[in-house]
C-alpha cells in the first residue's frame, strides 16, 4: 500500500518533468521561428500525458475506486 | 426478462459502482462539450490572426505555463494521497494547487493583460486575446471555488480513502483547465510573427 503510493507520487512527478521538459523544448523552438506543426506535436504529446496520467482517460468506462 | 433479473438490474443500477462509472461519464462528457467552445475560440484566432500573433511578453507566458503544469503536479498528489487515506497531505497539496491556481490567474488577469500594448476593442489580435484568456481565466476560477471546496471539506474530514469522489472530478477539472493551456499558450505566444 505504502509502495504504491510511493511510486504513484513517483509517476506523478516523472509526467510533471516531461512536461516541464517539452514546454522548455517548445519555448526553445517557438522562439526561433519553426515550423508550427512541430510546435502542435509536442502540444499534443503534452496533453496526452496529462489526459492519459493526470485525468485517467483509461478509467472512464470503469467503476474502479468505489468512492 | 424475469422479475429474479429485474431486481438485480435495479440492484446493479443503485450500486456505487454503477454510480461512479456515470460519474466518470458525465464528467467526461462535460470536458467534451468545453472542449468545443475552447476549440471555436482556436479556431477564430487562427481565421482572424492566421500566421500572426499578438504582441505579449514571452517570459511572462513561459512562467504562467509553468505555474500552470506545476499546479496539476500538486492536483495530483493530492488526489493520490486522499486516494490512500492521507488527508494532512491531501489538504497541504490541495492548499499548493489553490495558490498555484490564484497565481496563474494573478500573471495572466493582473500582468499580462495590464501589460498588454493593445485592448480588447484594438482590432483581431485584442478580440481574440481577451477572449481566449478570458473564457480560460473563468474557468481556471471556477476551478480555484472547487479547490476551495475541497479545503474547506477536507479540513472538516468529509473525504476518505474510500469516499472521495469530489476529490476526482474536481482533480479532473483542474487537469482540463491546464490541458486547454497546453493549446492555448503556443497558438498565442509563439505560432506565427508579431501583429505590426
Amino acid at each position: 500500500m505504502k509502495q504504491e503510493r510511493i511510486n504513484e507520487i513517483r509517476r506523478g512527478g516523472l509526467v510533471f518533468a516531461v512536461l516541464a521538459l517539452l514546454t522548455a523544448l517548445e519555448y526553445l523552438l517557438g522562439t526561433n521561428a519553426v515550423p508550427p506543426a512541430l510546435l502542435w506535436l509536442i502540444a499534443l504529446s503534452k496533453a496526452g500525458l496529462v489526459a492519459w496520467f493526470f485525468m485517467h482517460i483509461f478509467r472512464v468506462f470503469r467503476s474502479e475506486g468505489g468512492h | 426478462m424475469n422479475a429474479r433479473e429485474q431486481a438485480m438490474l435495479a440492484d446493479r443500477r443503485t450500486s456505487p459502482g454503477y454510480k461512479l462509472l456515470t460519474n466518470r461519464i458525465g464528467l467526461w462528457l462535460f470536458f467534451l462539450s468545453d472542449s468545443f467552445v475552447f476549440g471555436g475560440l482556436l479556431v477564430t484566432r487562427f481565421y482572424l490572426l492566421g500566421n500572426q500573433r499578438p504582441h505579449l511578453e514571452q517570459a511572462l507566458g513561459l512562467i504562467v505555463t509553468s505555474v500552470l503544469l506545476l499546479s496539476s503536479f500538486f492536483m495530483n498528489r493530492a488526489e493520490v494521497e486522499i486516494s490512500r487515506g492521507n488527508r494532512k497531505a491531501f489538504v497541504t497539496n490541495t492548499l499548493i494547487t489553490l495558490l498555484l491556481g490564484i497565481t496563474f490567474l494573478v500573471g495572466v488577469v493582473g500582468f499580462e493583460w495590464r501589460d498588454a500594448p493593445f485592448g480588447p476593442a484594438d482590432g483581431p489580435q485584442g478580440a481574440v486575446f481577451y477572449m481566449m484568456t478570458g473564457m480560460h481565466a473563468f474557468h481556471v476560477l471556477t476551478g480555484v471555488f472547487f479547490l476551495a471546496i475541497l479545503l474547506r471539506n477536507g479540513l472538516r474530514g468529509l473525504y476518505s480513502a474510500e469516499r472521495h469522489w469530489a476529490v476526482e472530478a474536481a482533480a479532473n477539472y483542474w487537469h482540463f483547465v491546464d490541458l486547454v493551456w497546453i493549446f492555448f499558450y503556443p497558438a498565442l505566444y509563439l505560432i506565427g510573427s508579431v501583429v505590426k
